[in-house]
């Protein structure tokens, strides 16, 4: 990317987030105060060369008009405080906000959060499901400066994945059971069904077991035919070689 | 006028709790809370509402594991601070700000213990209806995922308060050790839109980690360490059959110096009545007080991790009978 060879330092950070932030972002959003538009909040996490995993984040209220911002820096400090108590090891790695785009709003935010953390990720989680798909995008900001005048804050894309741990895993597959069935009567089935059920994930492990033999099988399957006919065209060409030394074309080829 | 309310107040203090129905981000917050390596025994806040008989849990927090070790005394009103602040700046943001009960961590589902029964005492003066959710991060750890929602028998909380926990108040009762504990099923609801983003988020099938773990065949090391749980409990309970039984020895002796002290007297008064004096009392209470009888609550609750455990190898071994023939078959087939 041509932008981030112009962020000496950044340029190969990205970005992973643990499906719970996003779980809490929608709660977050659903929960927001009547004629708001949009929910804010800070993400706390650890940077690990160059990945910030985001863990957790919390929101914090906020009021916007067209040309200003009141973020409320109270409330942000005690929960932080507090999630420090739980977990010290995390700190602030950015702020998210849900909408489409980014706002007007946003550069002034972010100027905040340099104040709090080294390389704050602005990341934007789409809410309002635009092309009916979900997709959380993250933003690091750089200033456009003209000589010492601060003229805009530009924010540059960074890649951003969700990370899903094993054991989330396993609770994503929970919430999954039921979905692809669409009668009603099946979602509240499964969601009844017992969470020990050890023969449907068991049927499910083997199900992927036997797709990656397959899947391996055929490779090496491949392999095996794209050597086969290497080896062959090369046992040629030494034929027509040695055939070409002895000056014989007569030479029978096996 | 008093009955008359108390009638009517009746059923809505009976309705109990029949089901509880987990929002999605609490048992990712759950998970990600007690597998953290950091945390030995990780425990939380839940809140939500209850809507009759169905306790809805929307959000959590996670209560500091540092505070339970700082200070013995005031841990209470630390954890009580952190609480209310937390429930203050969550109510900012719309979160339900009712706390119905709490989580916490326990390995190998080892959970049942008097301090569990002490913690559920007293949220419920508070809450009527509490229910404590119990993970297991190691049974987890094997790929499935080891969730219980529990609450005390409400017949048993009014035995335990009045502290009744003997032999004769829990046979009055009839409770027996299976009536402490309620399980209750979970459910597990999300909204339409973390449904959505759920859906997004579906993991490529591929085989994972704990697909792996899940088709291990060995199960020893696990029914190893059940067993050896299973040992220990046995010993709590000779221990606790011992200071049953040497009360009931304390008892009979109390007994029999009581009878011969009374014979004695009875002949003191004899003499005394002969010469007209006054007599002696026949009882004295200073001198034989009654023994205090101890609790059979541990006997109890030892017996029912005792019953958990079981059904933990039970569950182990079916699951590992179902990989063999798994495996069986699969033999044949390449045969």
């Amino acid at each position: 990317m041509a932008s981030s060879v112009l962020l000496p330092g950044v340029s190969n950070l990205s970005v992973k987030v643990h499906p719970v932030v996003l779980l809490s972002i929608c709660d977050a959003y659903i929960r927001r105060k009547e004629h708001q538009d949009r929910v804010i909040g800070t993400l706390l996490g650890v940077v690990v060369d160059n990945v910030i995993e985001v863990k957790n984040c919390y929101v914090v209220p906020h009021n916007e008009s067209s040309d200003q911002v009141l973020v409320d820096l109270n409330h942000h400090k005690t929960m932080f405080d507090m999630l420090q108590k739980v977990a010290p090891h995390e700190v602030i790695v950015g702020w998210f906000a849900t909408g489409a785009d980014l706002y007007n709003s946003d550069p002034l935010i972010q100027e905040f959060y340099n104040k709090e953390s080294t390389h704050p990720v602005h990341l934007v989680v789409d809410t309002t499901l635009k092309d009916n798909k979900f997709s959380i995008k993250a933003y690091l900001s750089r200033p456009l400066a003209f000589g010492d005048k601060q003229l805009a804050t530009e924010f540059v894309q960074l890649p951003c994945d969700t990370i899903v741990s094993d054991i989330e895993r396993v609770g994503a597959e929970l919430m999954l059971t039921g979905l692809n069935d669409p009668s009603p009567e099946s979602k509240r089935e499964t969601a009844n069904k017992s969470f020990s059920d050890e023969g449907e994930t068991l049927q499910g492990s083997m199900a992927r077991l036997a797709d990656l033999v397959a899947r391996a099988s055929d490779y090496v399957q491949n392999v095996v035919d794209a050597m086969m006919v290497t080896y062959l065209s090369d046992l040629l060409r030494a034929h027509v070689a040695l055939a070409e030394r002895l000056g014989t074309a007569a030479l029978p080829i096996m | 006028m008093a009955a008359a309310l108390a009638e009517g107040g009746a059923p809505k203090a009976k309705e109990l709790v029949k089901t509880v129905q987990l929002e999605g981000q609490v048992l990712l917050k759950i998970m990600q809370h007690c597998s953290d390596p950091q945390h030995q025994l990780a425990s939380g806040a839940l809140l939500g509402l209850d809507v009759g008989q169905q306790l809805e849990v929307t959000d959590c927090f996670a209560m500091p594991a540092s505070l339970a070790e700082d200070q013995a005394e005031a841990v209470d009103t630390v954890v009580e601070d952190y609480q209310t602040a937390m429930l203050r700046a969550l109510r900012e943001v719309n979160v339900d700000n009712n706390l119905v009960g709490w989580y916490q961590s326990a390995s190998m589902g080892i959970f049942q213990t008097v301090e569990l029964v002490e913690t559920f005492n007293s949220y419920l003066d508070n809450i009527k209806k509490c229910v404590a959710i119990i993970y297991d991060p190691q049974r987890s750890s094997r790929g499935s995922l080891a969730v219980r929602a529990v609450r005390l028998k409400e017949s048993f909380i009014e035995l335990f308060r009045e502290q009744k926990c003997t032999v004769k108040g829990l046979r009055d009762a009839n409770l027996s050790w299976r009536d402490i504990f309620v399980d209750l099923p979970i459910k597990i609801r999300n909204s339409n839109l973390v449904q959505a983003v759920v859906a997004d988020l579906v993991p490529p099938p591929t085989a994972t980690q704990a697909d792996v773990d899940r088709l291990n065949l060995s199960f020893a090391p696990f029914l190893e360490r059940n067993i050896q749980s299973l040992m220990e409990c046995v010993d709590d309970i000779v221990a606790e059959q011992h200071k049953v039984t040497s009360y009931h020895k304390a008892v009979a002796r109390q007994q029999q110096l009581y009878a011969s002290w009374l014979a004695k007297r009875r002949q003191d008064n004899q003499l005394l009545a002969q010469e007209g004096k006054e007599l002696l009392p026949e009882e004295d209470p200073s001198q034989f007080k009654p023994i205090p009888e101890p609790s059979i609550l541990d006997h109890y609750l030892v017996t029912a991790q005792m019953a958990s455990f079981c059904d933990q190898i039970n569950a182990a071994s079916s699951e590992a009978i179902q990989k063999l023939f798994l495996m069986e078959g699969m033999q044949k087939a390449q045969i």
